[in-house]
């Protein structure tokens, strides 16, 4: 398959290894193409006018919606577009959660969350005094073990957010059955399951998840920045309150009050990224047409090459298309500067995830993560540039 | 980036620092940077006049980091406290005897913020 084609910035970068997916993927030429057509033909603002050329961003728009709701198996009306997954998940903390929840109320979160799905909850334990209880790790993966479960999920068990595939360890957790067992606890616990790494990768079907909220964002899966996705089962959507109010979210206004527009767009206040959400359609209809089949090959083909090839290089930790690096007597940025002169883009630092650093017993890690248009050229690349590393900070004195 | 960046001063005072230690009961400070994993502490032994007589650091963080500080503490022995918390960033680039990117200046600049906090 000759994916890099048809990402533009291997034109201007033909050697390029980008191995940082795992913060943003590179964006395909049709998807550029498509928003540049929105910024040029018809940037007219949405669900307004009464003439042509906004009539088409509002049929390109609602589109767009409709394309994500298809990709992800749920109903138009169930496709919230936000700025992106934070934006997403502290809809449902301030929301649905701080309107749901009271004091004494427990919420379940994982030691593998990115940031973005523990700091919100965090914040409203304080606001509301909540109490955030953690599903422990056992090496790469979630105790999810019955006697574990038990202990921690109980009647004030009231949320769980959960990851469904690690920022830092690429493990994909079983969120269909660990949702399965805690609501078997509780069948009260509303979750919401963080897809920002899992989108790109594997077909999702929010309803065969038994989640309540998913959530997702539109440039790690080839699409642009500054858009994400909330899906809201629509029972939790009609519980959950807006958290933009303004123009665009409104029915009626009179000086005395207002009423709310139908969901999803009572969620949707102030001027949408038009031009984004038309992007992250046509993003969606990218992977789709290069098909599940042959974009999982791909990666699997890539990352099996990787796992062959790193040998006694680096000690390598991680599930499939992410994985962290650690190398002894050489700090993680100073792996990815040197990387960085061999033309290889990785991640150093927590990546977002401190809590489960501490847990791994690091400071920092240097981390690859893999997309469709990676291949064993540019594993070549980086077991070159890790051999650089080697040689310059490993080398015996 | 090239590869200048890792010259054979900053790999040796990163595998062997000179000034790697603790000194008891004197001014300290300690930082962390907590987006990159470093951590350091600073221990300065003055004189009377505030004179610098000792300077030692604890931590750990990348060549880039460990490089600087260690260099910084060589600079700063029989100098004035007060004024070596008047240095700037570009002095320390000038030390390491080169220009850094933005992202590395926050590495390199590590070992003055901490001795600004004493």
């Amino acid at each position: 398959m000759d994916i890099k084609s048809k990402f533009p910035i291997f034109k201007k970068y033909p050697d390029l290894a980008y191995l940082d997916n795992g913060a943003t993927t590179l964006k395909p030429e049709i998807v550029l193409e498509k928003m540049n057509e929105y910024y040029r033909e018809y940037s007219a603002n949405i669900h307004r006018g009464i003439y042509g050329i906004s009539e088409r961003a509002t049929e390109e728009y609602e589109s767009a919606r409709v394309k994500v709701a298809r990709f992800i198996g749920a109903a138009p009306s169930e496709i919230i577009f936000t700025f992106g997954t934070t934006a997403s998940i502290n809809l449902v903390a301030s929301g649905w959660a701080d309107k749901n929840l009271k004091r004494g109320d427990e919420i379940l979160v994982t030691e593998m969350e990115h940031h973005s799905n523990l700091v919100p909850w965090q914040n409203l334990a304080k606001k509301k005094g909540l109490k955030i209880k953690f599903l422990p790790l056992n090496g790469i993966f979630l105790d999810i073990s019955d006697e574990v479960l038990k202990n921690l999920v109980n009647e004030k068990t009231k949320m769980m957010a959960m990851v469904q595939v690690s920022n830092v360890l690429g493990t994909v957790n079983p969120v269909k059955d660990i949702i399965e067992k805690v609501k078997k606890i509780n069948p009260k616990i509303v979750v919401v399951v963080d897809g920002a790494q899992a989108v790109a990768h594997m077909p999702i079907k929010v309803k065969d998840l038994g989640a309540d909220f998913y959530a997702f964002s539109g440039h790690k899966m080839y699409g642009p920045t500054g858009i994400g996705v909330l899906w809201g089962k629509k029972e939790r959507l009609e519980e959950t309150e807006p958290v933009n109010f303004g123009g665009g979210m409104i029915e009626e206004v009179t000086e005395e009050g207002f009423r709310m527009a139908s969901i999803p767009f009572r969620f949707e206040g102030g001027t949408p990224p038009i031009g984004e959400a038309i992007g992250l359609g046509e993003a969606v209809d990218f992977i789709e047409e290069l098909g599940w089949k042959d974009i999982m090959e791909q990666e699997i083909n890539t990352y099996k090459y990787l796992e062959e090839k790193i040998g006694g290089l680096a000690e390598m930790m991680g599930e499939g298309t992410i994985k962290i690096l650690v190398m002894k007597g050489a700090h993680p940025h100073d792996v990815a500067q040197i990387l960085d002169t061999v033309g290889v883009c990785v991640r150093a630092g927590h990546h977002c995830a401190m809590p489960l650093h501490q847990k791994l017993g690091l400071m920092a890690s240097t981390r690859v993560s893999l997309a469709v248009y990676n291949d064993k050229s540019d594993v070549d690349k980086l077991i070159g540039g890790i051999k650089k590393v080697n040689k310059i900070f490993v080398k015996e004195d | 980036m090239d590869d200048n960046l890792y010259k054979e001063i900053i790999l040796d005072r990163y595998k062997n620092p000179q000034n790697f230690g603790e000194i008891e009961d004197v001014k300290q400070a300690e930082q962390a940077n907590y987006l990159c994993g470093d951590k350091l502490k600073i221990y300065i032994k003055t004189d009377k006049d505030g004179v610098i007589e000792e300077a030692k650091f604890m931590g750990g963080g990348c060549a880039i980091s460990m490089a600087a500080v260690d260099l910084l503490l060589d600079e700063i022995v029989g100098k004035k406290l007060s004024q070596v918390k008047k240095m700037k960033g570009e002095e320390i680039e000038k030390m390491l005897g080169m220009d850094l990117t933005p992202a590395r200046k926050k590495c390199a600049y590590l070992g003055l913020e901490v001795i600004k906090k004493i």
